[in-house]
Order: structure tokens, then C-alpha cells, then sequence
């Protein structure tokens, strides 16, 4: 129940600011409601499988590696905005859950995904339901953010979501076997679209 | 046709007394090569990396190590771009492994042609790069979709590229890709879009403080808009420390090139107060 709670998208830690590239992909007419789906699913089979990574290791990880692993998954943000956007959601999310918990914060930076890792250790639930719940509610706020930028009704949105699904759960499954120094990710095109994200001329997000 | 393990060992070092950087090659074995260091007009050196096979081929296990000592300069090239030829069925990913470890105040421009991967290709490259305190980096590489001329765009079978970037062993800079674009479609919008062509520009100099990175970022923001078009469109970005990076997505690879150079002749300025000098080419 609590990992529910966590995972709602009215969470008070800013997370309905953030585009993380998409309102660039839709300012230049690559993200359509037409490509959405698909782009969705390659996002998870690249970045979900990262993200999913990550969580897995902070999950893991003792208290001695945090500082470490939240450095190396800072190197694999390229993107100023995006990484700055998962340290601050990363930040207020361990703020508000270690207070409702009554846990210690870990010390130094953190991101979205490790934050999430850490939560779900100390509400001891499984390792890749804490994953698989993250990237559920990270693919939330995207089409969130889709449905202020494209016209995307909540009817479509929500089917597209329950059909995403399968591929939320095969990137938890391949999260499984990745290692947090080696685990591929490849999408140039939402770095650069979050690079250039600070020169759009109207902009309704944040990243 | 066995493997081939080629192997170049490179370091440069700092002559006080000459006020120029030498070259020393510690280890050259075939098909890798260097014939000489060039002098460059600010002391450093110049090197041209051959591959006397005349591209890679699939069994091929490279491997470059490159050592830059205090106050060292080195430029480092192709003499043209490196092409991965097809494998065959059954044969090992070809793989090229590069070290670079610069020392204090060291400088490495690494300005290598473009990679281009044939029909067919598998190739493993995995690249990691150290800087001490004051130590600065000009990097870039460039990937091709493969032979256009020939028809053959994202044909290869599959590249996995991997590159780390670590300034006192701290890591700033990341990149992981397996690009398999039969399983995995290049041309999706994660992943390339409409573009053929990825650049990336690491633009380092650790102990820099931020005033100077927001002033270069700046100045490179600015050609940044100014040479997007609809066939390129350049981004770039603060890395967590130590540097920038610049990006791009093109249609063509010569609008890249171009701007790589523009970008480089900037930074150079603004970080170093010298000029960029394009290397020189063997033809």
C-alpha cells in the first residue's frame, strides 16, 4: 500500500514540472500522438532498463556505495536539465518518504530512480516489484506531460499505459541481468532534445 | 583467417629543455601503426593513427593505450575513416579497446574521421579516459549510418560503443549504446529520429572554474542555434563537472564536421587563449 502511494502522480515532490526532453521532441514534430506508443516502448527498452538498473543497485547497495552510484548514474545523464531534474525529484522524494517513515535520509546526492530503490528495501517489498513500480510511474508522468503538449484524451492515455505494460516488465527482466557500469542505453535523440530544451520559446516544463 | 591482436602503445612526454612535447611508441603491432610525430605550432605533437588493414575486420582485437604526461600537448588523428567491415557468420564481434590517461596540466585533442560501419558489421569499442587536476580534453568521434553511396544505411548487425570519462578517477561522463537496429529501430525518436548521423564533442579542462564553463557554454550555445538547420540540429549540455559536452543529430556527415571545427576553434580560444589547429592529413 505504501509503495502505491509512493508511485501516485500527485506526490508532492514536483515531479508533473518535468518533460525530460519530450516538450523539445513535440515543439519539433517528433513526438506526435501518432509515434507516442512506439517511442514509449523504446524508451523503456533503453532508458527503462537503465532507470530499472539503478533502482535494482540502490536497492542493493549498502550505505557506503550511495554516494558512488548516484555519481555514475549522474555520468550517464548527459542532459544538464534531466539530471538535475532526477536529482531534485530524487531529493524531495527521499525527503518526503524517510519523513513519513521516520527513516535517515541517505547522505549526498540522490537520484529519482535510486531514491526509489531505497524505499522499496525499507518497505521490504521485492526488489523488481520497487523497479517495476518506478518505471510504472515514471511512463505515468511522461504521458502526463504528453497530454498538456498533444492531443491525447484520458481514455487514450489510459489505454496507452495498461498496453505498456509487457514492455515495463520485460525492461525490469532485463534490468535483472545488467550491471550499473555496463548497462546500455541508447537515445541521443531525447538528450539533445533535453539540451535544447532551455532554447524553446515557450516552455511548459521545467527539463 | 585467424585473429588479429594489434596493440599501439603511445606516450607523450614534455621536453623542458625543448619546450616541445616527443612522442614515445612503447609497443606497435600490426595492423595499428603510427609513423612520426609532427610538430605542432604550440609544442605539442601531432600523431596519425594507421590501420594498415585498411579498416577493421571481424575477429579483430585492437587495442590503443595512450599516455600523456605533465604538461604534455598531443593531437591525435585518423588518416581517414575508419571503416568496420562485415562479419562473417559466426566470427567474434571485432573489438577496440583505448586507454588514455592524461597527467596534470596534460592535453589530448583526439579528432578522429568519422566510423563507418559496413553491412553486416559487429563491433565492440570501449573507450575509457582519465584526467588528472588541470589536465584538458577535446574529443570527439562520429558515427556513420554505413556505406550511403551503397545503399546500405543502419545494415550492420550490431555495434556496442562504450565510453568513460573520469576526471581523479571520479566519473563525469558515461555512455553505454548496443545498437542493434534490426532488433532495435535507429530511426525511432529515442533513438536517432529522422538523422543518420551522431556526434558527440567532449570539451574538458578539470579544476576550470564554473564562471569560465557558463561564459564557453555561452559562446557555444550561440553557434549551436546558429547552425541547427532541419538536416542538423546540435545540442550541448554541462557535464556534472569539469566540462561540456556537444551533440549532434545530422542528416549528413558534412555539415558535422564543419561544425565540429566551429565549435573547437571557440572552446580552444576560450580555454586555452590558442587556436585550433586542424591536423594535418597524410594523402
Amino acid at each position: 500500500m505504501k509503495l502505491i502511494h509512493l508511485a501516485d502522480s500527485a506526490l508532492p515532490i514536483g515531479g508533473a514540472a518535468h518533460s525530460f526532453g519530450l516538450e523539445t521532441l513535440v515543439a519539433e514534430g517528433l513526438l506526435t500522438p501518432e509515434t507516442l506508443p512506439g517511442f514509449l516502448r523504446d524508451y523503456l527498452e533503453e532508458t527503462g532498463v537503465l532507470e530499472a538498473t539503478f533502482c535494482r543497485a540502490a536497492y542493493r547497495a549498502p550505505g557506503s556505495d550511495w554516494p558512488a552510484l548516484n555519481r555514475q548514474l549522474s555520468a550517464r545523464k548527459l542532459a544538464h536539465e534531466s539530471r538535475e531534474a532526477s536529482l531534485t525529484l530524487g531529493r524531495r522524494f527521499l525527503q518526503l518518504f524517510c519523513g513519513l517513515e521516520g527513516c535517515n535520509i541517505p547522505a549526498g546526492e540522490a537520484h529519482y530512480a535510486t531514491a526509489f530503490g531505497y524505499a522499496g528495501r525499507a518497505l521490504g517489498v521485492a526488489e523488481e516489484i520497487a523497479a517495476a513500480v518506478h518505471l510504472q510511474q515514471s511512463v505515468t508522468a511522461l504521458v502526463s506531460a504528453c497530454q498538456r503538449l498533444i492531443p491525447i484524451g484520458q481514455q487514450r492515455a489510459a489505454r496507452l499505459l495498461w498496453d505498456l505494460k509487457p514492455e515495463i516488465l520485460d525492461a525490469v527482466q532485463a534490468s535483472a541481468m545488467a550491471e550499473v557500469g555496463t548497462v546500455a542505453a541508447f537515445t541521443p535523440m531525447v538528450e539533445i532534445a533535453s539540451m535544447r530544451h532551455l532554447a524553446l520559446e515557450t516552455r511548459l516544463f521545467i527539463s | 583467417m585467424p585473429d588479429t591482436y594489434g596493440r599501439l602503445s603511445l606516450r607523450f612526454e614534455y621536453d623542458s629543455k625543448a619546450a616541445r612535447t616527443r612522442l614515445q611508441v612503447l609497443e606497435q603491432r600490426q595492423p595499428l601503426k603510427v609513423v612520426r610525430a609532427f610538430d605542432l605550432p604550440c609544442g605539442g605533437a601531432l600523431v596519425h593513427l594507421h590501420n594498415l588493414s585498411g579498416g577493421i575486420l571481424a575477429g579483430d582485437k585492437l587495442s590503443l593505450d595512450v599516455a600523456i604526461g605533465a604538461g604534455a600537448t598531443a593531437q591525435i588523428t585518423s588518416t581517414s575513416a575508419t571503416r568496420i567491415y562485415r562479419s562473417r557468420p559466426g566470427a567474434r564481434a571485432a573489438e577496440y579497446t583505448t586507454h588514455v590517461q592524461l597527467r596534470e596540466d596534460a592535453l589530448l585533442e583526439y579528432l578522429p574521421d568519422s566510423l563507418i560501419p559496413f553491412a553486416g558489421a559487429r563491433y565492440c569499442q570501449r573507450t575509457e579516459v582519465q584526467l588528472s587536476e588541470g589536465a584538458g580534453l577535446f574529443w570527439w568521434e562520429t558515427l556513420a549510418p554505413g556505406r550511403e553511396a551503397r545503399g546500405e544505411v543502419f545494415s550492420y548487425d550490431e555495434l556496442r560503443l562504450g565510453f568513460d570519462l573520469r576526471v581523479a578517477g571520479m566519473p563525469v561522463a558515461m555512455e553505454n549504446g548496443d545498437l542493434n537496429p534490426a532488433l532495435r529501430p535507429l530511426t525511432s525518436p529515442a533513438r536517432l529520429g529522422p538523422y543518420r548521423y551522431l556526434s558527440s564533442f567532449y570539451i574538458c579542462r578539470a579544476g576550470t572554474a564554473d564562471s569560465v564553463w557558463f561564459a564557453v557554454e555561452k559562446q557555444l550555445l550561440e553557434i549551436a542555434e546558429s547552425m541547427s538547420s532541419p538536416v542538423i540540429i546540435w545540442g550541448l549540455t554541462r557535464l556534472p563537472a569539469h566540462g561540456l559536452v556537444v551533440r549532434a543529430l545530422s542528416q549528413n556527415g558534412r555539415d558535422i564536421a564543419r561544425g565540429l571545427v566551429a565549435f573547437w576553434r571557440v572552446a580552444k580560444q576560450a580555454l586555452y587563449g590558442q587556436e585550433a589547429v586542424v591536423p594535418r592529413k597524410i594523402y
